[in-house]
C-alpha cells in the first residue's frame, strides 16, 4: 500500500490525466463486455458464463484478420461480426435447448464451452502469448494533455467505445426493437404474450451481446496481449460490473464499468499489489449498502 | 412407512460395510493406482456432496464452492507447516476456519436474490483466489505451498505411507458423508427442501429463510473445507488450482453427472469424473476440450444424473 | 379468537389498494369477503397475514395489535392462511408436506440433530390429513395430486400450524360446480370442528350466500357494505356496484 504515491499522483495533473485515460480504457472495454452480460441476463435470465469466451475469440479473430488483410478496421469488424454470429449459433445450438430447465444445465453448458474454446485456441493459435501491435496509423507521437501522456490510439479507443455506448443507449430507448428488449427485461412472458417473436428476440440479444464482446476483444487486442483463458478475468470483472450496476441495467453497467476502470487506474498507484482485491472490496461494499446494485430495481 | 430411527441405523450399516470393503481391498491386492484413486475420490466426494447440499437440497446454485475447498487445503497446510499442532488438531482447526469463512461470505451472499447468487459466489471465489496468488509471502503465490507437510502421523499411522493415507481418507470421507446424510435427513434438511420447492410458502410456515440458507451455506462450506484438507494431505501441500474456478465447475459437473436428487449421486459423479479425467489425461493434453464435449453430450443428451436416471427407471418398473 | 382491522391502508405506486378499511370478525365467525376483481381482497389478506406491511392502520388479535409483527410471529399467534393458487411442496408427498408444516410449527425446522420427522409429528400430521380427507393420497407427491386435492393440501398445511384465525383465498378457485360444493362443505366442517374464526374470499355467490354468516363487500379498496346475507342481498350499493353487473352479464 502506497498512499503517499497516490496522494502525489492526485495532486499532479499529468498523473491524473494518464491514470484517468488508462482507467477509462479499462472501463469502456469492460462496459462493452458487461453490457452483453446484463442484456442477456435481463432478457433471458441466463447467466452467460461463456461471455468471456466471446471476448477472447473476438481478439484472436481480429489478430488473424489483421495478419491477412493488414487492415485494423477490417480486423475490428471481423472480430465483432464473427462473434455476433457465434452468439447466435451458441444460443440456437446450445442454450435454447435448456431454456426453462435447471439453471445448473445452463451453467454446465457455458462451462463446457469455455473449456472447449480455451483448448481450441491453444490448438489453433498456440498456448503462447500473442501481441497484436499498434495499428500503423497510430504509431505517432503521443498527445500531451495537461502534462499527461495520452497515446492517440487510446483516445480513439475511448471514443469508439463511448460512441457504441451512446448508440446502444439510443437504440434501446428510441427504436422499436430496443423498447421490446427493455420490456422483455422487465417481463419476458408478457412480451411473448403480446405476440413478439421471442425466438428471434433472444437470438438478436445474443447477437448483440456476442458482437459487443467480440468488438471489445478486437479493440483491446493492440493494447493487451492475447492468450488462451484470457476471457475469464474479463468475465469475472464484467460480472462484478453487472452486479454493482444492477442486473439488467445498461446505464448501471456503464457507470460501474467506469467506476471499476478508475479504481483500477488509480489503484495501481496506491495499491500496486492489491488492485484486483480493491475491486472486490468495492463490490462487497456496494453490495452491503445497496444489494440491488447502483441502478437496480429494488428486489 | 419405515421408522426413521431404523433407516438411520440402516444407513450406518451400509456405510460400515462399504468402509470395511474399501479397507480390506489392500490386504487382498495392492494397487497403487486404485489407492490413489480412492484417496482423491474421498476428497472430491466430500466436496461434491457438500455442494449438493446447496444445489440439490436447497436450490442455491453456487459457482464458487471451490473457494472453501481451497481455503481448507491452505489453512491445513499452513497450520501444519507453521505451527507445532498435531495433525488432527490442525485438520479440525482448518475445517473450523473454513466454516467461519463460509459464514462470513454467506452472510453477504444469501440475502441477495437467487439470480445474483451464482455471480456473487464466483466473484468471491476469485477474490480468495487473487489473495492466494498475490499474498506470496504466506501462500507461495502461483507456485503454491511447497516443501511438504511435516509430522504426518496420526495415532501411529504414518500418512507418508500410501496405505495409511488411504485408510485415513476412507474413514474420514465415510464419516463425513454420514454426517452430511444425517443433516440432509434431519428436520433442517427437510426445511432446505421446502425452500427449494416453494420459498414463499416456507416463509409463511415460520422458517426464517435467510437464516436457513446461511446455515446451509456454512455447513456446506465446512464440509468442502474437510475435502480440501484431504486434498492437501494427498498433494502434501496446497496449490492455487485447488481454489480456482475450474475446480468449482468440476464439482458442479460431478453433482449433475451423478444426480442431484440422490444423496450418493455426487459421490458416483465424482468417481466417474475422476476416472474420466485420468483416462483423458493419458490420451491427450487437451483435457478441457474432451471434458467440454463430454459435458455437452451429457447436458444435451442425458439431461439427468446417473443415479436419478436409475431411480426413475426403477420406480417405473416397480409400478 | 377475534380479528379486528382498524383503518388499514396500503398504496402501491399511488394507487390505494386498501383504503381505510375497518372490519371486525368475531371469534368463531364464518365470513366471506367478496368484491369485483381488483377490489383489494388478496391484498387485504396479505396485510393481515403480514406478507406486506400496511402504510397505516392496525390489525388486532384479541385486542392486541400485531401490525408490527412479522409473518412468522403472526403465524405463531394464530393467523393461518391458504393461497389462491394452491401453494404446497411439489416434490414431497402429502404426508411429508404436513409433517414439514407441523415441524415448522413446533419450531424444530432448524434442528440438525434429530431425524425427520421428530417424534409425535407423524401423528399430528395424520390427524390433519384425516380432518381434511387426504389420507387416501398420503404417499402421493403433491405435484401429481388433482387440483382439488392440491387446494385441500394447501388448507391442510395452514391447519397444521394450528391457527385460530384462518384466511382462505378462494378455496374453490378453478373447480367445477360439484367439486366447489364438496370443498366448501369440508371448509365449513373444519370451521365447526376447530372452532376457527374463518374468513374466505369467494366469487361464487351461491356459495357465499349459503355458507357465510356475515359478508363483507370490498370495492376499490374500500368497504362497500357488510352484513348478513339477507342484508347484502338487498343492499342497493352492492347491487349497483357488483351484483347488478353479474346479473347483466348472466
Amino acid at each position: 500500500m502506497d498512499l503517499h504515491a497516490l496522494g502525489a499522483c492526485l495532486t499532479t495533473s499529468a498523473c491524473v490525466v494518464t491514470q484517468t485515460t488508462s482507467g477509462l480504457i479499462v472501463g469502456m472495454l469492460l462496459f462493452l463486455v458487461a453490457a452483453g452480460v446484463t442484456l442477456i441476463f435481463g432478457v433471458l435470465k441466463i447467466v452467460n458464463f461463456a461471455h468471456g469466451t466471446f471476448y477472447m475469440l473476438g481478439g484472436y479473430v481480429a489478430y488473424t484478420t489483421l495478419g491477412v488483410t493488414d487492415s485494423y478496421m477490417l480486423a475490428v469488424l471481423a472480430g465483432a461480426l464473427s462473434m455476433a454470429l457465434f452468439g447466435v449459433v451458441f444460443e440456437r445450438a446450445l442454450i435454447s435447448r435448456v431454456y426453462g430447465s435447471n439453471v445448473l444445465m445452463q451453467l454446465l453448458i457455458c462451462y463446457a464451452v469455455v473449456l472447449i474454446f480455451d483448448d481450441l485456441v491453444k490448438i489453433v493459435w498456440g498456448p503462447e502469448f500473442h501481441a497484436m501491435g499498434m495499428p500503423q496509423a497510430f504509431q505517432v507521437p503521443p498527445l500531451f494533455i495537461a502534462g499527461g501522456v495520452v497515446p492517440p490510439f487510446y483516445a480513439v479507443l475511448i471514443g469508439i467505445a463511448a460512441l457504441i455506448a451512446i448508440v446502444l443507449g439510443l437504440g434501446l430507448s428510441m427504436t422499436r426493437l430496443g423498447k421490446t428488449v427493455r420490456a422483455a427485461a422487465i417481463n419476458a412472458q408478457m412480451v411473448s404474450a403480446l405476440g413478439v417473436n421471442t425466438t428471434l428476440l433472444f437470438a438478436i440479444v445474443f447477437a448483440v451481446g456476442g458482437g459487443l464482446a467480440g468488438l471489445a476483444g478486437a479493440l483491446a487486442a493492440p493494447v493487451r496481449s492475447l492468450s488462451p483463458g484470457m476471457g475469464f478475468s474479463v468475465l469475472i470483472e464484467s460480472f462484478i460490473v453487472t452486479v454493482i450496476g444492477g442486473m439488467g441495467s445498461i446505464a448501471g453497467a456503464l457507470a460501474s464499468a467506469l467506476l471499476i476502470g478508475l479504481v483500477r487506474g488509480f489503484g495501481t498507484i496506491g495499491f500496486p499489489q492489491f488492485t484486483d482485491g480493491l475491486i472486490y472490496i468495492v463490490m462487497i461494499a456496494i453490495l452491503l449498502l445497496r444489494p440491488q446494485g447502483l441502478f437496480g430495481r429494488r428486489l | 412407512m419405515k421408522g426413521n430411527r431404523r433407516s438411520g441405523t440402516r444407513e450406518t450399516a451400509i456405510a460400515a460395510v462399504a468402509l470395511l470393503i474399501v479397507l480390506v481391498v489392500p490386504f487382498v491386492h495392492r494397487s497403487p493406482a486404485f489407492e490413489d484413486f480412492v484417496i482423491r475420490l474421498s476428497s472430491m466426494a466430500l466436496f461434491a456432496t457438500s455442494l449438493n447440499l446447496l444445489v440439490g437440497n436447497t436450490g442455491m446454485v453456487s459457482f464458487g464452492h471451490g473457494m472453501f475447498y481451497g481455503l481448507g487445503a491452505y489453512a491445513f497446510a499452513l497450520m501444519m507447516q507453521m505451527t507445532e499442532l498435531s495433525l488432527p488438531v490442525a485438520a479440525m482447526l482448518a475445517v473450523l476456519f473454513t466454516t467461519v469463512a463460509a459464514l462470513c461470505v454467506g452472510a453477504i451472499c444469501v440475502r441477495l436474490s437467487t439470480d445474483y447468487f451464482a455471480f456473487i459466489t464466483l466473484a468471491f471465489q476469485m477474490l480468495i483466489y487473487s489473495v492466494i496468488i498475490s499474498w506470496q509471502s504466506l501462500t507461495g503465490g502461483d507456485q503454491g505451498l511447497r516443501g511438504g507437510l511435516p509430522r504426518r502421523e496420526i495415532f501411529g499411522f504414518d500418512l507418508a505411507s500410501q496405505l495409511h493415507l488411504y485408510q485415513c481418507c476412507a474413514v474420514v470421507a465415510v464419516l463425513g458423508l454420514l454426517a452430511l446424510r444425517h443433516i440432509s435427513a434431519s428436520p433442517f434438511g427437510q426445511t432446505l427442501r421446502m425452500i427449494r420447492d416453494n420459498e414463499s410458502r416456507t416463509g409463511f410456515l415460520g422458517v426464517v429463510l435467510w437464516r436457513a440458507r446461511l446455515w446451509a451455506f456454512t455447513i456446506a462450506g465446512g464440509f468442502a473445507g474437510l475435502g480440501g484438507v484431504l486434498a492437501a494431505l494427498f498433494v502434501s501441500g496446497a496449490y492455487p488450482e485447488l481454489a480456482d474456478w475450474p475446480n468449482s465447475g468440476q464439482a458442479i459437473f460431478a453433482v449433475m453427472l451423478g444426480g442431484i436428487n440422490s444423496f450418493l449421486g455426487p459421490v458416483l459423479g465424482a468417481a466417474i469424473l475422476l476416472a474420466l479425467n485420468d483416462a483423458v489425461a493419458r490420451v491427450t493434453e487437451y483435457q478441457g476440450l474432451v471434458l467440454g464435449i463430454v459435458i455437452l453430450i451429457f447436458a444435451l443428451g442425458l439431461r439427468r444424473g446417473v443415479l436419478d436416471f436409475l431411480r426413475v427407471a426403477w420406480s417405473k418398473d416397480s409400478q | 379468537m377475534k380479528l379486528e382491522i382498524r383503518h388499514l391502508t396500503k398504496s402501491f405506486g399511488g394507487v390505494r389498494a386498501i383504503d381505510d378499511v375497518s372490519l371486525t370478525f368475531p371469534s368463531g365467525s364464518l365470513s366471506a369477503v367478496i368484491g369485483p376483481n381488483g377490489a383489494g381482497k388478496s391484498t387485504f389478506f396479505n396485510l393481515i397475514s403480514g406478507a406486506f406491511a400496511p402504510d397505516a392502520g392496525e390489525v388486532l388479535l384479541e385486542g392486541h395489535d400485531v401490525v408490527r409483527r412479522s409473518k412468522t410471529e403472526r403465524m405463531q399467534l394464530g393467523i393461518g392462511r391458504a393461497f389462491q393458487v394452491a401453494s404446497c411442496f411439489p416434490s414431497m408427498t402429502v404426508a411429508e408436506n404436513l409433517m414439514a408444516a407441523v415441524t415448522a410449527r413446533l419450531g424444530e425446522w432448524g434442528n440438525i440433530v434429530r431425524r425427520f420427522p421428530p417424534p409425535g409429528v407423524r401423528e399430528r400430521a395424520g390427524e390433519v390429513m384425516d380432518l381434511v380427507g387426504l389420507t387416501h393420497v398420503e404417499n402421493v407427491k403433491a405435484a401429481i395430486l388433482s387440483h382439488g386435492d392440491q387446494k385441500l393440501l394447501d388448507i391442510a398445511i395452514a391447519l397444521a400450524l394450528e391457527p385460530k384465525v384462518l384466511l382462505l383465498d378462494e378455496p374453490t378457485a378453478g373447480m367445477g360446480p360439484d367439486e366447489r360444493w364438496r370443498m366448501i362443505e369440508r371448509v365449513r366442517r373444519l370451521w365447526d370442528q376447530r372452532k376457527l374464526t374463518l374468513v374466505f374470499i369467494e366469487h361464487d355467490m351461491d356459495i357465499v350466500f349459503q355458507v357465510a354468516s356475515t359478508i363483507r363487500v370490498l370495492c376499490y379498496g374500500r368497504v362497500l357494505a357488510e352484513g348478513t346475507p339477507d342484508q347484502i342481498r338487498n343492499n342497493q350499493a352492492v347491487i349497483d356496484a357488483y351484483l347488478g353487473k353479474e346479473e347483466h352479464a348472466a
